[in-house]
């Protein structure tokens, strides 16, 4: 019986899956039926995650490096000639900078924008060109609460977030014409290793405050991983330019 | 590294506050302007003048600026 919240032989590419919401993504697309192409800098981490997935699909990993995104299409290019067509894209790499703003350089800004959002887009002008992608293509890109919401410190990270957010909207509209769906997904404070050195700045009482501002508290990559599954799945064919929060309540306060 | 210039870039993390209240032995969470913000900033700012990297709780566990110079002294060297 077909299944639409299943992944049944999509093909889905993954950035970030080293570690956190992408290799979570990684793995729970894999017991999902996807064959899923891992994208990340530490070849060691992405060999790990290749063995926590399911076994009985297609699971690949490449190195790759967002520093030079002029090279970033050509070697995305070559990558979809060896997998074959792209019906999925989780964009989880990512980089955070805790910093107030009169200490933020020029290079912050262009750092944090390459790769958390300009990467994304070059991945997908890849992607979603006829001869790679594949049918009822859907993408998902993963922004942050920091997009909607302030927080102390986090204004050249919010800046790149927030650009996922609203460049979603527009790109829908250009993806659409291809049958392509692209959402944000924006998660709350969840106990990654890169949130677990975010909050490192942060005492002992302001860790627990912050715990206790999510109503349902922290959340785990698998908060994120079960909606990306939904997003990336048939079942989501009508949901396009979206971001959608996912807080365990906090924006609801 | 130097006390007195550590006192220094400490106090230049502070809008209000006049110079002349920071000295090694200031109690530092007892002055007004003291936040969070601010503490952010002074781990900001051991970051880019000693290319030391403290947490949060390294700063509460200072009572004055000389304690905290004390702990960046102690991580500069190993």
């Amino acid at each position: 019986m077909h299944s639409p919240f299943k992944l049944i032989n999509k093909n889905i590419l993954v950035t970030g899956a080293s570690s956190g919401i992408g290799r979570q993504c990684a793995i729970d697309f894999s017991f999902n039926g996807a064959n899923v192409f891992l994208l990340g800098r530490n070849v060691e981490e992405l060999k790990r995650t290749k063995e926590l997935c399911a076994q009985d699909v297609t699971i690949k990993y490449f190195s790759i490096d967002f520093s030079d995104l002029g090279l970033l299409s050509n070697e995305i290019a070559s990558i979809c000639d060896e997998i074959g067509p792209v019906h999925g894209f989780l964009h989880a790499a990512g980089i955070e900078k805790s910093l107030p703003y009169q200490h933020l350089k020029i290079d912050d800004y262009q750092c944090l924008y390459d790769v958390n959002f300009v990467s994304a887009m070059e991945i997908i002008k890849t992607i979603s060109n006829k001869q790679y992608r594949g049918d009822k293509a859907k993408y998902v890109l993963v922004s942050s609460i920091a997009s909607v919401i302030g927080r102390l410190s986090l204004t050249a990270y919010a800046a790149s977030k927030g650009a996922m957010a609203s460049a979603v909207k527009s790109l829908s509209l250009e993806l659409a014409k291809k049958g392509i769906c692209i959402n944000c997904i924006s998660p709350g404070t969840i106990l990654t290793p890169m949130m677990i050195k975010m909050m490192d700045a942060l005492t002992e009482e302001q860790r627990t405050a912050r715990k206790e501002s999510f109503p349902l508290g922290f959340g785990e990559p698998s908060d994120i991983s079960y909606a990306a599954i939904f997003l990336l799945s048939d079942a989501a064919r009508w949901i396009t330019g979206q971001n959608i929060i996912i807080d365990g309540g906090y924006t609801a306060q | 590294m130097e006390i007195n210039e550590f006192v220094k870039n400490f106090a230049n993390q502070f809008d209000e506050t006049d110079a002349s209240e920071f000295t090694p032995a200031t109690d530092f969470r007892q002055l007004d302007e003291w936040s969070s913000l601010i503490a952010l900033s002074v781990i900001a700012m051991i970051d880019e003048e000693y290319d030391v990297v403290i947490k949060g709780d390294d700063v509460k566990s200072s009572k004055t600026i000389q304690d905290l110079f004390e702990i960046v002294k102690s991580r500069k060297k190993s």
